[in-house]
């Protein structure tokens, strides 16, 4: 398959050395009032499930997550290869991507994060992509996405265990509009920040993967086959 | 430095003296005597141990728990428990309880605030915001083990009384409506999930400086015996989280005598954490309960 378009030298080198790119406006128009309009609905829609698992000790009150959200509405797949940034995810991978999983996350107020800083998976793991999409306005303390650019590369840190999020050494925070879309290499330690605003944070968490045999099921995502009407989502649900 | 078992609980045969309720676990005619309890910390070298009551709320109720740390002043001090009845004006129920008694604490086992996450947070309105104003003034502990629906609402109180002593029990974990029950050694067992909803409420509460984490109660959550293998990562996360100077050791006797035995509890730690430093060892085994919640110098 033909990369159409993707990363620049610049953000090539970015990518490797920094581990994160930011994409202002990755969704807008149209795309991103049915991405809200779903958001809303289906946070709603599912809630009161959600207070009932927290209340039963499933889940916890700190981030509310929308339960499958795949086969809730379309949107929630048409995000998954946006060209804006799934083009960089292609490039990354080699061509050789799979779809791990889709977060679609409203964090509460609360008087500190909801977790600490720490990175996803070990650096022997295939690589391993987030892609963070911000639905609301998410401005600077109000729980937006942070990173320390560099801790990505093998023989950085170590890494202390700050009490006070701010305290992690040459750490960057993402503040950004409704649509901005950051990616980064999960090897790196990130953290959502403390929000002060009174305005929940709303976004999506994409995570992607370098393909590896028998990391997916074929017949995982079966069901949503009438929605995976592209080459592209064929591969990255493993049914190609 | 003593070691210092930081929670567990004695009661005695229902009677006039020492009235208290009576429960599955906790029939009339059962008795787990403060002696009983001393024969095991001998035999396992632990010197103290915090006396947590059970078998009711009323002062009344407390006479066994009292009587105990008047008898052993040198070596046990107390958490008592408090009637939700009483929530909303606790002073008095406190006070006499705790003024000289030994007992410097209390056990909560709810919070009070909006169940919805998303609601408006005054800490003013929760139903135990007058508990937390009194020990913030008496300079006494809370001893929480909290319901799962409350587990988010500990944070706000905590930030609101920075001067106030709080240990989190049992792990962290906060017991699910419906998960509870007990097992065929009569000790309490919870369900709860792998990927625990505490990893996002209660474990971070190591942010907070006036809150320590009390090791124990694996029996009632691991699926597998002692030395329940399934948790001993969650010790090493708190002792990076946490740090020793905020960890507790503690057996939640008297459930664990028969089941894994007093001793093998009493050896938990070298077993989760191999590798830890003898004074972090130190801490968790005794320093930090002796330092954190003031245990008395033995005689």
């Amino acid at each position: 398959m033909t990369v159409v378009s993707g990363p620049t030298p610049a953000e090539w080198k970015q990518w490797e050395e920094q581990g994160y790119l930011v994409f202002e406006n990755a969704i807008g128009g149209e795309m991103l009032d049915r991405l809200q309009q779903a958001f809303d609905h289906w946070a709603a829609a599912c809630k009161a499930e959600w207070l009932d698992k927290i209340a039963r000790g499933e889940l916890a009150a700190t981030y509310y997550d929308i339960p499958n959200v795949l086969e809730k509405d379309e949107v929630f797949i048409d995000i998954l290869d946006q060209p804006r940034y799934f083009e960089y995810v292609r490039a990354f991978t080699g061509d050789d991507m799979i779809f791990i999983g889709e977060q679609v996350r409203t964090a509460p107020l609360w008087p500190m994060g909801y977790t600490g800083w720490h990175p996803d998976v070990p650096p022997d793991h295939p690589l391993h992509i987030k892609v963070q999409v911000y639905v609301n306005d998410v401005e600077r303390g109000g729980g937006e996405f942070a990173y320390v650019p560099g801790s990505h590369r093998p023989g950085a840190g170590p890494y202390p265990r700050v009490k006070n999020l701010e305290a992690m050494p040459g750490h960057k925070r993402f503040p950004g509009g409704a649509g901005t879309a950051i990616m980064f290499n999960t090897y790196g330690w990130h953290v959502a920040m403390e929000n002060h605003t009174g305005i929940p944070r709303k976004s999506i968490i994409l995570t992607y993967e370098k393909r590896t045999p028998g990391k997916i099921d074929p017949g995982r995502y079966a069901h949503l086959a009438p929605w995976l009407n592209t080459p592209d989502r064929l591969r990255l649900f493993g049914m190609s | 430095m003593p070691r210092i078992d930081a929670h567990g609980h004695v009661f005695a045969k229902v009677t006039r003296e020492f009235p208290r309720e009576a429960g599955g676990n906790t029939p009339p005619e059962r008795e787990e005597t403060v002696e009983k309890l001393m024969t095991y910390m001998a035999g396992s070298n632990i010197d103290q141990a915090m006396l947590v009551q059970i078998g009711g709320t009323s002062v009344a109720q407390h006479a066994y728990l009292l009587h105990c740390l008047s008898t052993y002043p040198d070596r046990f001090l107390g958490i008592g428990l408090i009637p939700e009845s009483a929530y909303g004006a606790p002073e008095e129920h406190m006070d006499r309880l705790s003024d000289g008694t030994g007992i410097v604490g209390f056990r909560l086992g709810m919070v009070g605030g909006p169940p919805d996450p998303f609601d408006a947070v005054d800490v003013r309105t929760f139903a135990t915001y007058p508990i937390w104003r009194h020990a913030a003034k008496k300079d006494l502990v809370l001893w929480l083990y909290v319901r799962a629906a409350d587990a988010h609402l500990i944070a706000w109180l905590v930030d609101a009384f920075p001067q106030v002593r709080v240990v989190i029990n049992h792990l962290g974990i906060c017991p699910g409506l419906g998960k509870g029950r007990t097992d065929r050694w009569g000790r309490p067992q919870i369900d709860i999930v792998p990927y625990n909803p505490a990893f996002h409420t209660t474990h971070r509460l190591s942010t907070y400086e006036n809150v320590t984490m009390k090791l124990s109660g694996h029996y009632a959550f691991s699926k597998k015996p002692y030395p329940y293998p399934d948790l001993a990562g969650w010790h090493k996360h708190f002792l990076g989280s946490f740090g020793a100077d905020r960890l507790m050791w503690a057996t939640d006797f008297p459930w664990i005598y028969e089941e894994p035995g007093y001793d093998k509890l009493a050896g938990l730690i070298g077993e989760t954490l191999p590798d830890i430093k003898p004074h972090e060892y130190e801490a968790i085994m005794g320093g930090t309960a002796r330092r954190f919640l003031r245990f008395p110098d033995l005689k």
